[in-house]
């Protein structure tokens, strides 16, 4: 009872959350939300029993991309969205979008439900207990086992990121320091 | 579905639809950059629930591979918010906003 209960308060944090960033016209107030969707998220990985990943979560999205996200909106100046209103028709065409990808999303979901190899649609008695530390040793042997390349690549990813971030930041440098002396 | 539950894979699912929905939704009214980037967080975050979900309701013992692929969905949006912010950084002195309408060009 009380585990449902948690659960819809996750589920709930989760979607009122995105939702809420979707359409909440203070910026702000939008990355905050964000926030919440994403703690949402993490307390549903402790449902599936992936701690690990709901650390993860925590660590990465709240202690780094949402602080990003926090600091971009001092670049706008228009936090608020006083000016920067959304015409109606782009609403409407947001919105039948939005309606269209949940179709798409549901169908999917649906055809893999009904014909995904090894797939139960509900279980109450998983027969791998994960360990101590949500399964993190098992995420280390898939990621230098089976894992390896993406690994390498995701290394790389982060490389070339790191390396494109500092690039575009020093490229607009150069001229106002040009024009200064 | 029989019911909304942490039992049941078509919840986390649900949940999952409406995350990537708000993010496409955001994506397509912002006019801010911001809010755009916003969306995309939503999207890939979506997505990697997805993973996780799938993952946890595989049938096979001792299965973390919808794990491992939702971590490497967290690598990616790291490593799209750096990028995100450096482009915000190099609008932001050139045009002084980051209005996507505004925008015409990245620098001098």
């Amino acid at each position: 009872m009380i585990e449902q209960l948690l659960f819809l308060v996750c589920a709930g944090a989760a979607m009122a959350g995105a939702v809420g960033a979707a359409v909440v016209r203070n910026l702000f107030h939008a990355a905050l939300l964000l926030g919440l969707c994403l703690l949402g998220t993490a307390g549903l990985y402790l449902f599936l029993q992936q701690s690990y990943l709901a650390c993860l979560q925590v660590v990465v999205y709240l202690g780094g991309v949402l602080v990003l996200v926090l600091f971009a909106t001092l670049f706008s100046a228009d936090v608020r969205g006083a000016v920067q209103r959304t015409p109606v028709w782009l609403r409407a065409v947001g919105g039948l979008g939005a309606l269209l990808a949940a179709g798409i999303a549901v169908q999917l979901a649906r055809a893999v439900v009904a014909h995904g190899k090894n797939l139960l649609p509900s279980r109450r008695d998983p027969e791998n207990t994960p360990d101590a530390i949500g399964g993190a040793d098992a995420i280390g042997d898939l990621l230098v086992g089976s894992w390896l390349v993406p690994f390498l690549l995701a290394g790389f990813l982060l490389t070339v990121a790191l390396v494109a971030a500092v690039a575009t930041v020093r490229r607009f440098r150069r001229p106002l320091e040009a024009s200064r002396g | 579905m029989d019911e909304f539950g942490p039992h049941d894979l078509a919840s986390y699912l649900l949940v999952a639809v409406v995350l990537f929905c708000a993010g496409v939704l955001a994506v397509a009214t912002r006019r801010n950059a911001i809010g755009v980037l916003i969306g995309l967080e939503l999207m890939l975050n979506a997505a990697a629930l997805q993973f996780a979900a799938y993952g946890h309701f595989r049938a096979l013992p001792n299965d973390s591979q919808g794990q491992t692929a939702a971590v490497f969905v967290l690598v990616v949006a790291a490593a799209e918010a750096a990028v995100a912010l450096a482009l915000l950084f190099a609008v932001y002195r050139t045009s002084k906003d980051i209005d996507l309408e505004q925008t015409q060009e990245l620098g001098s």
